[in-house]
């Protein structure tokens, strides 16, 4: 059917829609059509300043949410109204490699005025969001980031779903964002993270929930650094899709749902406290610096149902490949670098001299990466396994995303996953050793790189070869 | 609104409880990265040296220093401030002795990042420490060196 664009109105339209009900007719796969127009703009982030200077997706903060049918054709046209060159890349989403936006390597940078068009196959359900991947450490921060939902066929029976962008901003006493993008102490500690936090480009504000209603928060983290680490209070959240992709419903360890940049968690939440209630959803990732993200209030009213919804909540599966472990490689991939690495920030080493003129901090496999095009650290067979043995060989951590394909998480520590849980995102503590392991089945250059921008800009991300 | 909350939490979390030194006089404010184990370690060197350690976890050490007047290029890991004065980075106590005793008009003096051998940080020391003045106003020239220890 329609392979026309939908109008800058009814995109704009759609994204308003953050909540609604899932309750879609079934339909054939289809052709489905969007424009992006990346431009500054100005958003009420509900700051100091009523408007905050940003850049956005036709002019909203967050970009407007994408959805889309398992099985559609995605079409995506990307206009740059910006003052400098821009990309989307399709995070999470397994894309052909000329579809996944990387400046130089998968396609030119669209330079002011130009555009665009994005097209694939939305192969997977679940959660994903797009971004910038050039200066991403500047774009992505301003405000170019959105969530592309793909859609179950069969999706689990609830009665509300509910998107959540997480992001946070450095604002000034004006409430503008502040140009101290690339800084030393941000680039060798943990990344730029910001004094201002939104839900969905807005302050946190409560929601008002049903007793006995059943939710489905997709949340998102679209921060270049924060990572989050959300207890629900009262409440029991199953985890039903990790980075889009499903994994078996179960609960949080430790009670909170840890999301590190660009990783996304689906969560099913049955609102089982009574009428009036009022649960506060906090985040304690970092000591000392805990907060109240927002609370869930009750309204008043007789609840829904007693009892939970009976309705199963387990995902269908994507049609991933699944890694031959009997006959995968392994490589040992190692980062290295930043403050307490025990490497070039110690000793006689650390000067102004290097400071100033030399920002690169990180490293991947003994190397710090410079401009857009590397030289593969690997190349693999299409169609093999491979095992990464991550080692994070740092006091900081790292969200290690790898581009066009999903992982399974096999190994931590030398323990082996209880999940095997798929993800495009593996956020590795300090010093830990992750083991994910993939089939090489989406050929062409991909880029693995840390998702705290700013390691990756100053050079923890490598390039992964596949023909 | 969550700006101050944050700000605030952070706060009460570490007031408290905080060891009391021999001279209460001497006080000391650290602001950290939350995640950034080193730096306590140097709290508390400066506990042991007799200071009063208040130390304050927040992502916002570019903008404070920007507030203290402390240029990108000296920049330390963490900043402490003391009878008014920045110190930036794994200060020895012999230059924040130094500086005190001499109170020059200065902001402050700085120990660039992280130094094997520094107070708070492991390792033997593998050459002098060069410290250098924040100047009391911001230049572009090279920064003075306050003293090489």
């Amino acid at each position: 059917m329609s392979s026309v664009f939908m109008t800058r109105r009814a995109v704009l339209g759609s994204s308003i829609g953050a909540v609604f009900a899932t309750a879609l007719p079934r339909r054939a796969a289809a052709a489905v059509g969007f424009n992006l127009a990346a431009a500054p703009a100005v958003a009420p982030l509900g700051a100091n300043s009523a408007n905050t200077s940003v850049w956005a997706y036709n002019g909203v903060i967050p970009g407007p949410i994408l959805r889309a049918r398992q099985g559609d054709t995605v079409r995506v046209k990307l206009d740059n109204q910006l003052a400098e060159e821009t990309t989307i890349h399709w995070h999470g989403v397994r894309v052909p490699n000329a579809m996944d936006g990387v400046p130089h390597v998968t396609q030119k940078p669209v330079t002011p005025g130009e555009n665009f068009v994005y097209e694939f196959v939305a192969k997977d359900a679940g959660t994903y969001w797009y971004h910038p991947h050039q200066r991403s450490f500047e774009q992505v921060d301003r405000g170019l980031a959105g969530a592309f939902i793909v859609e179950e066929k069969q999706p689990p029976q609830v009665d509300r779903e509910i998107i959540w962008v997480l992001d946070d901003w450095r604002l000034d006493d004006a409430g503008q964002i502040t140009s101290d993008f690339g800084g030393m102490h941000d680039t060798t500690h943990s990344g730029r993270i910001g004094n201002w936090l939104t839900v969905n480009g807005r302050p946190p504000e409560n929601l008002v929930v049903r007793a006995g209603e059943r939710i489905r928060l997709r949340l998102i983290n679209a921060a270049n650094a924060r990572v989050f680490a959300l207890g629900f209070e009262g409440h029991a959240p199953q985890i039903i899709s990790l980075d889009g992709q499903p994994v078996e419903p179960h609960a949080p360890e430790f009670g909170r749902i840890v999301l590190g940049p660009a990783m996304r968690a689906d969560l099913i939440l049955d609102m089982m406290g009574p009428p009036g209630a009022r649960f506060p959803i906090s985040d304690n990732f970092y000591p000392g610096l805990e907060y109240s993200l927002l609370a869930l209030v009750y309204a008043p009213g007789a609840p829904m149902r007693a009892e939970p919804r009976a309705d199963s909540i387990r995902l269908p599966e994507n049609p991933l490949t699944e890694p031959d472990l009997a006959q995968a490689t392994r490589h040992e991939i190692v980062f290295g670098g930043g403050m307490m690495g025990g490497g070039m920030m110690g000793g006689g080493m650390m000067g102004r001299g290097m400071m100033m003129n030399n920002p690169m901090a990180w490293t991947v496999n003994g190397v710090s990466a410079t401009g857009d095009v590397h030289e593969p650290i690997l190349s693999l067979q299409h169609g093999s396994s491979h095992i990464l043995a991550l080692n994070n060989n740092t006091a900081w951590h790292h969200p290690i995303h790898l581009h066009g394909h999903a992982f399974r998480v096999i190994n931590r520590s030398g323990n082996p996953t209880r999940l095997r849980e798929w993800r495009d995102t593996v956020l590795l503590a300090p010093r830990e050793r992750a083991e994910i392991a993939f089939n090489a089945d989406n050929p062409g250059d991909w880029m693995l790189h840390c998702h705290i921008l700013e390691h990756q800009a100053a050079g923890m991300m490598a390039t992964i070869r596949i023909a | 609104m969550h700006r101050m909350k944050l700000l605030i939490i952070g706060m009460a979390m570490l007031l408290p409880g905080q060891a009391v030194a021999e001279v209460a006089s001497k006080m000391a404010t650290m602001y950290k990265n939350p995640l950034c184990g080193c730096c306590e370690d140097h709290a508390a060197y400066l506990r042991h040296n007799g200071y009063d350690v208040k130390v304050i976890a927040s992502h916002d050490l570019p903008q404070l220093r920007a507030k203290h007047g402390v240029s990108e290029a000296l920049t330390g890991c963490h900043m402490t401030l003391i009878e008014g004065y920045v110190i930036e980075g794994h200060m020895p106590i012999s230059m924040i002795n130094k500086l005190l005793a001499e109170r020059p008009n200065i902001r402050g003096i700085a120990l660039l990042g992280m130094p094997f051998g520094a107070p708070g940080m492991a390792g033997p020391k593998t050459g002098p420490f060069t410290i250098y003045e924040i100047a009391a106003k911001a230049t572009d020239g090279e920064p003075r060196i306050f003293a090489v220890e």
